[in-house]
């Protein structure tokens, strides 16, 4: 059997400022996972950094340890590697005041 | 021995193979099974329904920008644990955002060979997110299908018919369980400015209407957490593109009264069979939609 592998859009032309999260992402199937963050225009101000986060039910979130930069200039592509997160995935960040990205995030899946 | 009849003992056949396949007798398919997609193998080629843009992401309607992907689910639960799936580890599971009115919206895209009886059949169950400790019957708004369909490009009829079938569990509060179907979409409005590209929210709130004797309580369960799967079977006609049955578990309905969406042909769309599965929240929570599995059916 190959490996099941997916590509997904979990934010699309979103606007991040201020504390913001992706959607719960379940993928218990899934053994490694890979989260490309793509900016889709200059950013506002320095927007720092995200975090990858875990959860137990898709309702309480946790820190995995695992950060990334947030791009700054419009197609800068920044990306974060996970492994060995059980059920649930999520991309949060705190972008300093006065600062935003608009963002095209996407969890690459495979396992 | 010769057969009297090798058309009859050919499909008495068909039937009992079926039926002695586990993950088949569950379904009535008509004799070309087109696709069964049983989420223990993958998302079996359900998508994100994306909207239509050009140039810029900012010119997609604001209904489909909500939408994401559909994920594979265990069905788990903060009290108990993975439900699981109908017959397995995976079901396709459909979240809407936490927001009262928002959708999801999943589509598998194919194209037809034969303009002729189409079955879909499918197991579903719907649950809101469990936030609350409250059974939270009325927090999913709605569940529901639809196709995306169009002529052939040499066909004398050319036209996009789109039939829509809805369970609205609740509205505004109210536990409502009824089906009902849409004959009218929004405003087609174009995209960009190359004169390619148009756009409509089939999905928005007004514009539906009751099957007559469409009343349905569903299986619910008593918390919020435990599920029970549900069986649909609808029938259409490629040929009229007219509905021709529905049922969903016990219940038979009458489709005389039903009617899809008929929109004119599109230039690029020809044999287009899209069928889509949608969910909508009636609270500030998330919604979901659980399939497992879908079988769709064809006589030829």
């Amino acid at each position: 059997m190959l490996v099941q592998s997916q590509a997904a859009v979990i934010a699309r032309n979103e606007t991040w400022s201020g504390t913001v999260a992706t959607e719960p992402h379940e993928a218990g199937w899934a053994r490694e996972a890979i989260f490309f963050v793509r900016a889709l225009r200059d950013a506002t101000g320095e927007p720092g950094q995200a975090r990858v986060e875990l959860s137990p039910d898709g309702m309480r979130w946790v820190p995995e340890g695992t950060v990334l930069d947030l791009p700054r200039r419009a197609d800068e592509v920044t990306f974060a590697r996970v492994a060995h997160f059980g059920t649930w995935l999520r991309l949060s960040a705190t972008l300093p005041d006065g600062a935003s990205v608009v963002v095209l995030v996407t969890l690459h899946l495979k396992g | 021995m010769a057969s009297g009849n090798p058309q009859g003992e050919g499909q008495a056949l068909l039937a009992a193979l079926r039926q002695g396949d586990p993950k088949l007798s569950r379904f009535d398919p008509l004799p070309r099974i087109i696709t069964f997609d049983d989420f223990d193998r993958g998302f079996c080629g359900w998508t994100q329904l994306v909207g239509n843009y050009e140039h810029s992401l900012d010119s997609m309607l604001p209904g489909y920008a909500q939408h994401s992907m559909a994920m594979l689910s265990t069905l788990p639960q903060w009290d108990f644990g993975s439900h699981g799936s109908f017959d397995g580890t995976y079901a396709l599971k459909l979240a809407s955002k936490p927001r009262k009115g928002a959708q999801n919206v999943t589509v598998k895209r194919l194209t037809f060979r034969k303009r002729g009886p189409l079955r879909l059949e499918f197991y579903f169950t719907f649950k809101p997110e469990a936030t609350a400790l409250r059974l939270s019957e009325a927090d999913v708004r709605s569940i529901g299908f639809l196709y995306d369909l169009q002529t052939g490009d040499r066909d004398s009829d050319g036209a996009r018919i789109m039939p829509h079938l809805r369970f609205l569990n609740a509205l505004d509060g109210e536990h409502v369980q009824k089906w009902q179907f849409k004959r009218h979409t929004t405003e087609v409005k174009p995209i960009g400015t190359e004169n390619k590209t148009i756009s409509h929210y089939h999905l928005a709130p007004q514009d539906w209407e009751d099957l007559p004797g469409g009343g349905q309580k569903l299986c619910y369960n008593e918390i919020p957490t435990k599920i029970n799967w549900h069986y649909v079977c609808f029938d259409f006609d490629l040929e009229t593109m007219q509905a021709t049955g529905f049922r969903c578990n016990d219940r038979v309905f009458d489709m005389a009264g039903f009617a899809p969406i008929r929109m004119p042909a599109m230039r690029n769309l020809w044999c287009m069979l899209n069928l889509a599965f949608f969910v909508e929240t009636d609270v500030d929570k998330r919604a979901h939609l659980y399939l497992d599995s879908v079988c769709i059916s064809g006589d030829f």
